[in-house]
């Protein structure tokens, strides 16, 4: 029972945790037919944020840490739609995990010369540092805070897609962009839009992250692997899958974790073989033409 | 003079045959001047300098093997590095667990990158495009984490090292040499598959696949040849890197190193043959040079990638097609010669 509830409570933040930046992802995915390698340097950035926000101390700081790092990768976000992700819209999925990849690598050394090449680590606000007694059973706090902001932005990102006039535009420049052109919408503004949002979430789940584990060079190119499995497993550009593929990994990360310690980070890749072997175009996407 | 017409009728001609046009000798006599001063290379250039044109020569191999995939399949694949690592560790636990000799090690390496190639294959080109990407990225993943947590049979993260080549094959005469042959060999090998109806077939999936298919083309059993026939050529390469560098590790088969050889090939240009030859060859002294001076290698490769996919996405071949091009048309401007 005890190994259970703490088991179901690290499921669900580290799924929760991946969520928010896997759905960065597909939206943009979905949105824009964008795939974007400099995700993970926006995750990166959105940690390394929290750092120096929080330098060694804690306490309300923790917000406006948490924001600054959505923040910072929102605002490098826009710095590359408007340099880079522009020019890859009707170009070759090669072309655009190249240019991405190339951002990626450039973020990584700015983003030395900025943080160093040390890790750092901060601690959860006071808040959130103690647990909560469920079922007789401490749970860390902080995993159920990071569980309710999962549970936020897929509420979030369903309002967005479902209810505003925003999200509505959206869906319709997937179907038909020179329509929606046609309509008076401003196409650039809205993709810079999406990719900004998009940005964000990474940068978000990145702040998030920051408590829980050492904040090094080189998660950029770990949580990009990740977050490809979890959004490839889902479907890629569905904002449901990614939340789908995030609780598959999560429930691999575990029960391997759990019960094949030396095989157990070779299960999360043999869930996204198996279940692409099955469908090849992911659990709720779409096959492409 | 009508020597001139007739060559130029008969290279109409050959248009609609199977094979491309034979237009190359100019291209043929650089390259046979530059084998041998590659063989002469080694008499003369001093033993720190031929390992260095020793360890770009695998990555030649590396490069072309992959582009086979990359630019005459369309295929990006992130698994090339398992099958590289692969081959590497042929020679690496044949010595350390049975003292195979190095050739044996890295036959029985090499044909299990040929195994493995087919499985991945089999599952992956299932998908399309992205899907196929991060598939064989997840493939080359799993081949990471078995070799870095089966330490019982790899030495988990410290990797093999050892006396594993012949003391021959450990200098860097003998060891030059061997690699030169191979890579040759190998290189001339996929040239011929990118000449050969098989390889023209391939190309024409790349640019229609719809097409191919309504032509009754088996578009799965040409691209599994391609991935496999590829994945040889690159775990070949990783086989002479073990000579190289008589070590093998996990790093050999992460994911990024996967995107070494794809980038050298769009460097170099992925459309032709050679073009991944020079890009590896640039990108190989361009990193020994820039490491040893800046600090902040990954923005340079990273600015320049970014110009070359965005700018020149025919890499390097590109640059030399226009400059010749120039060249042409300054000497028809002269009246040099029509």
């Amino acid at each position: 029972m005890h190994s259970l509830v703490l088991d179901i409570a690290g499921t669900l933040s580290a799924a929760a945790n991946l969520f928010v930046v896997a759905a960065g992802l597909t939206l943009v995915f979905g949105a824009m037919r964008i795939i974007n390698m400099a995700h993970g340097s926006f995750y990166m950035y959105g940690a390394f944020a929290v750092t120096t926000v929080l330098g060694v101390g804690a306490g309300w700081r923790f917000w406006l840490a948490l924001l600054a790092g959505a923040v910072v990768a929102a605002v490098a976000g826009l710095t590359v739609e408007v340099t880079v992700i522009r020019r890859l819209y009707d170009a070759e999925h090669l072309t655009q995990l190249l240019a991405t990849y190339a951002v990626l690598l450039i973020f990584a050394d700015i983003g030395q010369r900025i943080w160093g090449a040390g890790y750092r680590t901060v601690n959860p606000p006071a808040v959130l540092a103690s647990g909560v007694s469920i079922a007789g059973v401490q749970v860390p706090r902080y995993q159920l805070f990071v569980i309710g902001v999962g549970a936020a932005v897929g509420l979030a990102l369903w309002l967005m897609l479902a209810r505003t006039r925003f999200g509505w535009l959206l869906r319709a420049a997937v179907q038909d962009p020179e329509s929606v052109a046609t309509g008076g919408t401003d196409l650039a503004r809205l993709r810079t839009g999406v990719f900004v949002i998009g940005a964000f979430l990474a940068g978000l789940g990145g702040a998030l992250i920051a408590p829980m584990q050492s904040i090094a060079p080189g998660m950029d190119v770990s949580i990009i692997v990740s977050v490809f499995i979890v959004v490839t497993i889902g479907g890629l550009g569905s904002v449901a899958g990614a939340a789908l593929g995030a609780l598959l990994i999560g429930l691999a990360q575990t029960l391997g974790a759990e019960f094949f310690a030396s095989w157990a980070a070779s299960l999360i890749y043999l869930t996204m073989i198996v279940v692409l072997a099955i469908r090849p175009w992911g659990l709720l996407g779409v096959p492409e033409r | 003079m009508h020597t001139d017409s007739l060559a130029s009728s008969a290279e109409h001609d050959q248009v609609h045959l199977a094979r491309p046009p034979a237009r190359t000798t100019a291209g043929t006599v650089a390259c046979v001047v530059v084998m041998g001063l590659l063989a002469l290379a080694g008499v003369v250039w001093s033993p720190a300098a031929l390992a260095n044109l020793q360890e770009a020569l695998g990555l030649v191999l590396f490069a072309v093997a992959t582009n086979l995939l990359l630019g005459y399949g369309g295929l990006v694949s992130f698994a090339q590095a398992a099958f590289y690592g692969i081959g590497a560790y042929g020679i690496a636990i044949g010595w350390l667990h049975w003292k195979l000799p190095f050739w044996l090690g890295g036959l029985a390496g090499i044909a299990a990158a040929a195994v493995a190639a087919v499985i991945v294959g089999v599952i992956s080109l299932r998908t399309r495009r992205l899907y196929f990407a991060l598939l064989t990225l997840a493939f080359t993943q799993l081949f990471f984490v078995i070799a870095d947590n089966q330490t019982a049979i790899t030495n988990g993260a410290t990797g093999i090292f050892g006396a594993m080549v012949p003391t021959w094959l450990a200098e860097p005469q003998g060891g030059y040499y061997f690699t030169l042959v191979v890579v040759v060999v190998v290189t001339l090998g996929c040239y011929a598959v990118v000449r050969s109806p098989f390889g023209l077939t391939l190309k024409a999936i790349r640019d229609n696949r719809e097409r191919a298919e309504a032509l009754g083309v088996n578009v799965y059993r040409h691209q599994l040849a391609a991935f496999v026939i590829s994945s040889v050529g690159c775990a070949i390469a990783g086989f002479l890197f073990a000579i190289y560098s008589q070590s093998a590790s996990p790093d050999l088969l992460s994911w990024t190193n996967s995107g070494e050889p794809i980038f050298m090939a769009v460097l170099g240009g992925m459309h032709t043959f050679l073009g991944p030859v020079a890009g590896a060859i640039v990108y190989f002294y361009a990193q020994s040079y820039l490491t040893q001076h800046i600090t902040d290698w990954q923005l340079v490769l990273g600015l320049l990638l970014l110009v070359i996919v965005l700018f020149k996405p025919s890499g390097l071949a590109g640059i030399g097609a226009d400059a010749g091009r120039a060249v042409r048309r300054l000497r028809a401007r002269t009246g040099g010669r029509a």
